[in-house]
């Protein structure tokens, strides 16, 4: 069986309500209103009433559902984790950065 | 069937206490959980833990586990016939464990006495899947086609899992760099009764590159160049994914700079490009000629250039 794919999406363009991210993630919409008020989860509009949340709030909230299954962790445990994440995605960045702009690093 | 030896998987002894059980577990998924682990085969090691715990765990699960027997890893073996009789009355004529894998079978069992997951009539959304897709700097340019083989538990019509093969082609789009995700709608496992499907997402990973290397969508090209290259500066042709370009490099071009060629890095998703730059060595000849060696003793001669100068300024020994 062979079937063509038609959508894919860049996780760059997702932008999805509270109920959608809950949906996608699994997550109890009270958990992630909790991560998200602690700040570990952030909506793109954070004044609006109606939050919307794009492809960095998809992939910690998918993070977070993951770790709640195998670990059995609260909220508050969850956006601890979730920050700690965050600084080592910042630090690998910074690392990839600075490898790249080394010379001689292909060799 | 292949046998998995669960109690080993968590370093326990068949005879061990839930909560020793619950105490490996833990020490194992801190160890391999995808999320948190840099160890190399974290990944395929923490499904192996969770598999594991999920059946000893459960009382049910596990006094049917036991029931199998203790075999050696890998090897086949079919579920005694009285097992099925005392574990999985529900299944019938039906029962067959061929596609099974032993974590789907003790699934099933679950199912079949009418608890948990699939037993239920409620409905049961399909599962994520997430895989990472490790393609070339060309690939990300140019964009690509991909064939995915993925083995994935569903449930069928009666609620029970199985494993069904889906094997298809993925277009990745051009935009794609190390680390970003596309997310594909509804191509993981199928939901059960109404369920919605499953997501497939898919991890990008750049291949290392013998020239480029890539940060975002910016790439990076050691350019060497001679001596009086930098200094008198010229032009060179330079590779870039989209082929070859002529780069004016100025005069007195120091070493470690970067010479930037704007909108020739790789393509990103909404459209525009990253940069490339050239990052400039200066590279001397290991063997030169008589004639050479002149010319270089002259310039040296001739040159007022102090490379050094810093190194005599205020402050720069210890005093």
């Amino acid at each position: 069986m062979r079937v063509e794919l038609t959508e894919m999406l860049w996780f760059e363009q997702h932008v999805v309500s509270l109920s959608e991210l809950a949906e996608l993630t699994g997550l109890p919409a009270g958990m992630l209103e909790e991560l998200v008020s602690a700040g570990a989860i952030e909506p793109i509009d954070a004044a609006s009433a109606e939050p919307r949340f794009g492809a960095a709030a998809l992939s910690a909230a998918r993070h977070a559902s993951r770790l709640r299954e195998d670990f059995d962790l609260d909220a508050q445990a969850l956006s601890l984790v979730l920050g700690l994440l965050e600084r080592i995605d910042g630090l690998e960045q910074q690392l990839r950065s600075l490898r790249a702009r080394l010379p001689g690093r292909n060799r | 069937m292949k046998y998995k030896d669960y109690y080993a998987v968590l370093g326990l002894e068949r005879g061990a206490s839930e909560d020793d059980i619950k105490k490996a577990y833990r020490r194992l998924a801190r160890k391999y959980h995808p999320d948190v682990s840099k160890e190399a085969d974290a990944e395929e090691r923490f499904k192996e833990v969770a598999e594991a715990y999920q059946t000893l765990k459960d009382a049910d699960k596990r006094a049917a586990y036991d029931q199998l027997g203790a075999h050696q890893p890998g090897q086949d073996f079919q579920p005694p016939p009285d097992w099925q009789a005392q574990w999985e009355p529900s299944a019938g004529d039906a029962f067959s464990s061929e596609g099974l894998d032993l974590s789907d079978l003790l699934d099933r069992l679950r199912g079949g006495r009418g608890r948990g997951r699939g037993g239920a009539r409620m409905s049961m959304p399909g599962q994520d899947y997430e895989i990472a897709v490790p393609i070339t700097i060309a690939d990300a340019y140019n964009g690509t086609e991909i064939d995915l083989d993925l083995n994935m538990p569903e449930y069928d019509a009666q609620g029970q899992l199985r494993r069904v093969p889906h094997a298809f082609k993925a277009r990745i789009p051009k935009g794609a760099t190390d680390g970003q995700r596309l997310r594909v709608p509804g191509k993981g496992g199928k939901g059960f009764n109404g369920g919605r499907n499953g997501d497939l997402y898919l991890n990008i990973t750049l291949r290392p590159h013998a020239l480029f290397r890539a940060n975002g969508h910016d790439l990076y090209l050691d350019l060497p160049l001679a001596p009086w290259e930098a200094v008198l500066g010229t032009s060179v042709e330079v590779p870039t994914p989209g082929g070859p370009v002529r780069l004016k490099v100025p005069p007195a071009t120091q070493a470690s700079q970067h010479l930037r060629l704007p909108r020739r890095g790789l393509p990103t998703p909404k459209g525009e490009h990253g940069d490339l730059y050239a990052v400039v060595l200066i590279v001397v000849p290991s063997v030169i000629s008589d004639s050479e060696r002149a010319l270089y003793r002259q310039l040296a001669e001739t040159s007022a250039f102090v490379p050094r100068a810093h190194f005599s300024e205020e402050g720069s020994y210890a005093s």
